[in-house]
């Protein structure tokens, strides 16, 4: 584990020099490509006025709202297609319809229907989120091998109980991979979502921060929000992702 | 017989990368690439390209017209060297100057009238807007924003009452939303949207551009690189030229130049005329109200310098080689 940390502490280490390297160089102009110095200095100032906080903040409570809304919608959908045959034709249809549209393209539509505040902005996320939980859970479902709904016959277990007991926990790497897709599409579709929208409460969030160092040209201040971007990303796939894979499917054998 | 195949492929796609850069190289020479943007405010620049004025004073010139959505795009445009002439208001021009873009100002190109529009009755000056009335404009640092702040600044004292009651819309996106009368209160609008909103029943104006600067202003300026200065100043020369014409001819001929601009517009010709004669609304190239952008734009933190020489802001005038030296070389542009 450790080892795989520090390789990529490295590999970081020597794209950062790098990056340095060209800035210094001035091979491009200073505008265009600013020094790490700049970049941090950027996202210093930024964290002392506090806006930038309360931006993160924003951001990630409303992924949360969303990210647990889309959960549970998509777990009683992918259910009930489990469970009924024609429920499961139309929710098939609905995703396939709804799954290949960006978020991004939807967003003219969704400013009409619901103006521009935080409905707006969850509906974005809930939209990214939804068809490809809905998609993994179901095949999540469908591939949990017979030996175990023959267990469940067996056992005269009721619906209910054959979902806590045997097919939600069956079927959880599915699901989890899942919500890493999950998570990756929505963080991205908020982050554009704030651009578009606009400031949704006084200040916003991570996207409105950036488009705001955009529109008042410093740059710096733009790669201080993406790198805060990938720092947020980074630290969910490696801390909280793996954290529950290690409690779940990694402890239970079912991947290695 | 692996290796040798890769090979080829990796000669193959150098062959094409150097290809691009060379071909860059010499276009680099004989071209002009200016930015286009929808608006009123920007007719003699459509009638340059309407009237093809650039390639009648230079056949070998290739011009190219980049439809770019908004200001921010251009500025990012010009910077990576794909935009050599745009046009945008004095805000957005100042506010990458001061982060020391190698640009200045080439002329003036219109002033025009701006206002607040509002959809809702109870609102009848800037003292009636509540905390949840949304205002929409183009973008922060955008022209409407700071005369929305010179307005408070002046009326309530306090320069940012607004900024968080701000969305930042597209102008058709902004009067759609006026006019589906939801979550927009206000739009800060410009022609020609202003006027179509003017028309409607309940949208009413309750505070105009010149209101709030307080005076005349020039609305959209014409910008250009230092490198393009530089390197091409023949071509920057002859644009400056034909801007001139394209100004002259509106205003001398605003009939003429109606019908040649209301198919670009997708107005009808009488519309089209009677915007580009509207009160308030004027081509010219001289540059108004700089200073007093800049003193305000300091003074509120959105600039961080405020001691610019005019010769740092703006294009000298200056002869291209061979031309004799106009009497008007080292003349002034008017100010406020």
């Amino acid at each position: 584990m450790t080892n795989k940390y520090r390789q990529r502490l490295l590999w970081i280490i020597v794209l950062a020099l790098i990056w340095q390297l060209t800035a210094v160089s001035g091979v491009f102009s200073e505008l265009i490509f600013p020094g790490l110095d700049q970049i941090f200095l950027a996202l210093i100032e930024s964290f002392k006025d506090g806006d930038l906080i309360k931006q993160i903040g924003f951001s990630l409570s409303i992924i949360m709202q969303g990210l647990f809304l889309a959960t549970a919608a998509a777990l009683i959908l992918a259910l009930t297609a489990y469970f009924s045959k024609s429920a499961a034709g139309l929710i098939d249809t609905l995703t396939a319809l709804a799954h290949p549209l960006p978020g991004i393209a939807l967003m003219p539509l969704i400013l009409i229907w619901f103006g521009s505040g935080r409905t707006a902005i969850l509906i974005v996320i809930i939209h990214s989120v939804l068809w490809p939980l809905i998609l993994n859970l179901s095949t999540g479902f469908n591939s949990i091998p017979d030996i175990y709904t023959l267990i469940a016959k067996n056992y005269r277990l009721s619906k209910l109980e054959f979902m806590y007991k045997i097919l939600i926990p069956a079927s959880l790497p599915y699901f989890i991979s899942g919500l890493k897709i999950a998570w990756a599409r929505s963080w991205r579709a908020l982050i554009s979502a704030e651009m578009l929208f606009g400031a949704i409460n006084s200040l916003g969030g991570l996207g409105w921060f950036i488009f705001q160092k955009r529109v008042f040209f410093d740059l710096p201040g733009v790669f201080a929000g993406i790198i805060v971007i990938i720092v947020i990303g980074v630290t969910v796939e490696d801390f909280i992702f793996k954290k529950l894979e290690a409690n779940t499917v990694k402890k239970w054998g079912i991947l290695k | 017989m692996k290796k040798y195949i890769l090979i080829i492929i990796i000669l193959a796609l150098n062959l094409f990368l150097i290809s691009g850069c060379a071909g860059n190289e010499q276009s680099a020479q004989q071209s002009i690439t200016i930015a286009e943007q929808y608006g009123l405010a920007y007719a003699p620049v459509q009638l340059i390209k309407e009237l093809q004025l650039l390639e009648e004073s230079n056949p070998e010139l290739k011009v190219e017209w980049k439809q770019l959505s908004n200001t921010t795009s251009i500025r990012e445009s010009m910077l990576a060297g794909e935009v050599n002439i745009a046009f945008m208001a004095i805000p957005p021009f100042l506010i990458a100057k001061d982060k020391r873009m190698d640009w200045k100002i080439m002329a003036g190109l219109s002033e025009s009238p701006l206002g607040l529009m509002t959809n809702r009755e109870d609102i009848k000056s800037l003292a009636d807007f509540k905390a949840e009335d949304k205002i929409a404009l183009p973008q922060p640092g955008s022209i409407q924003h700071i005369l929305l702040s010179m307005a408070a600044q002046r009326e309530f004292s306090k320069p940012d009452k607004f900024d968080e009651q701000l969305l930042t819309m597209s102008h058709p996106d902004a009067m759609n939303a006026l006019l589906a009368g939801r979550e927009v209160a206000a739009h800060f609008a410009s022609p020609p949207y202003l006027f179509l909103e003017s028309r409607e029943e309940n949208i009413k104006e309750i505070l105009s551009g010149s209101e709030a600067f307080g005076g005349d202003f020039t609305f959209i300026i014409g910008v250009s690189t230092e490198e393009f200065y530089q390197q091409q100043f023949e071509n920057y020369k002859l644009f400056l030229k034909a801007l001139k014409e394209a100004i002259k001819f509106i205003e001398q001929n605003p009939a003429a130049a109606a019908e040649l601009l209301a198919d670009n517009y997708d107005l009808s010709q009488a519309e089209m005329k009677e915007y580009l004669s509207w009160p308030g609304m004027k081509f010219t190239s001289e540059i108004k109200g700089l200073e007093k952008f800049l003193d305000f734009m300091t003074a509120e933190g959105y600039l961080e310098e405020n001691n610019y020489q005019r010769s740092e802001l703006i294009f000298e005038k200056r002869a291209a080689v061979g031309e004799k030296k106009s009497p008007e070389t080292g003349a002034v542009p008017n100010d406020k």
